[in-house]
């Protein structure tokens, strides 16, 4: 196939688009490399799309950057405090801060102001404080038995000391 | 005690740098792109308010995507395109926003049809369906029931006509 045909067959169209077949785009990348006039044509449609969407542009609101410069300021002061998860969509940021439920993290007071950890450091205080209550109970029942078996055998030695005289 | 603090001082000046540059880059990025991402992703939901919501969580999420990619390998329209497009599936697959999204498909501007107009029926779709919806040729060929080079050569004459459109 000649070049020209092969730019004219609208394969770097799709491609540019991303809707070029894996093979379709390993075959452009080969002829991008070997011929000139193909990267130039790719780089040429890259301007075109760009323009073409230029003019089916909408001008966003204004406020929009003042929107976006307030949650990137919020991430960079999060990442600063070291607890940050990045992955939590803008708008939950957003009204973690206005409302704490459903968030991953739970507040703790402290001495300074408050501490941010895991919402399963919760599930593990209330297995760890189960437990305790569990072996509080344990100890004092065995501690009560105990006591009951010692009077019971002191009861058993006294009729003992009583009977061996006779 | 006075070492330590002092790292930590050229450290945080340090990442201060990183991060005034990533905004720099975001600014940058947000004057070149906003308008053109604002109009094809109005067209993609249908809806100017998700539409605008979904421009202020993009670029909010940028400087921690810019730390993974080169802030380089989104200078250019179609790979910021192309990456937005990804993350315009996550947002709309999200539950909240799928309860949000009514979609209308009543949606149009006068810059989109002053493009759209010019463009047959077919040439509409091939476009449409590439450009908007990311179909593959293959998909859209087994669609219309058409080959795969017919349906490249529409995709190529829809462009013809766009940029011609363009130039008017």
């Amino acid at each position: 196939m000649k070049i020209n045909e092969y730019i004219e067959s609208g394969i770097l169209e799709a491609y540019v688009l991303g809707s070029a077949s894996k093979a379709e785009a390993e075959e452009l990348l080969y002829m991008k490399a070997k011929h000139p006039e193909v990267l130039e044509a790719l780089l040429e449609l890259e301007l075109d799309i760009e323009h073409i969407a230029q003019g089916m542009a909408i001008i966003p609101p204004v406020g929009t950057w003042e929107k976006i410069e307030a949650g990137i300021n919020e991430v960079i002061k999060a990442k600063d405090s070291g607890a940050l998860t990045l992955d939590m969509p803008f708008e939950d940021r957003g009204s973690r801060t206005k409302s704490r439920k459903g968030s991953q993290f739970i507040e703790v007071e402290a001495e300074s102001g408050h501490m941010r950890i895991r919402k399963i450091w919760r599930w593990i205080f209330v297995g760890v404080f189960l437990l305790g209550k569990i072996f509080l109970a344990c100890a004092i029942y065995f501690y009560l038995e105990n006591r009951h078996n010692e009077q019971e055998l002191e009861q058993l030695k006294y009729e003992l000391k009583i009977q061996s005289p006779r | 005690m006075l070492h330590r603090r002092s790292n930590g001082d050229m450290l945080k000046t340090n990442q201060q740098i990183v991060t005034g540059k990533k905004s720099e880059s975001i600014r940058f990025l947000y004057d070149k792109y906003a308008g053109m991402l604002l109009g094809y992703v109005v067209e993609i939901t249908k809806d100017r308010a998700t539409a605008e919501k979904f421009l202020v969580n993009f670029f909010c999420d940028l400087p921690g995507q810019l730390g993974e990619r080169n802030c380089e390998g989104l200078d250019n329209w179609c790979q910021l395109q192309r990456y937005a497009r990804e993350r315009l599936d996550i947002f709309m697959n999200s539950k909240h926003e799928a309860e949000a999204v009514r979609p209308t498909n009543l949606m149009m501007h006068g810059a989109r049809d002053k493009y759209l107009d010019q463009l047959s029926e077919e040439q509409r779709q091939v476009f449409c369906d590439v450009y908007y919806y990311r179909k593959s040729i293959e998909v859209i060929s087994s669609e219309l029931k058409k080959t795969e080079d017919s349906i490249r050569k529409t995709l190529k004459e829809a462009f013809a006509i766009m940029r011609k459109s363009g130039e008017n």
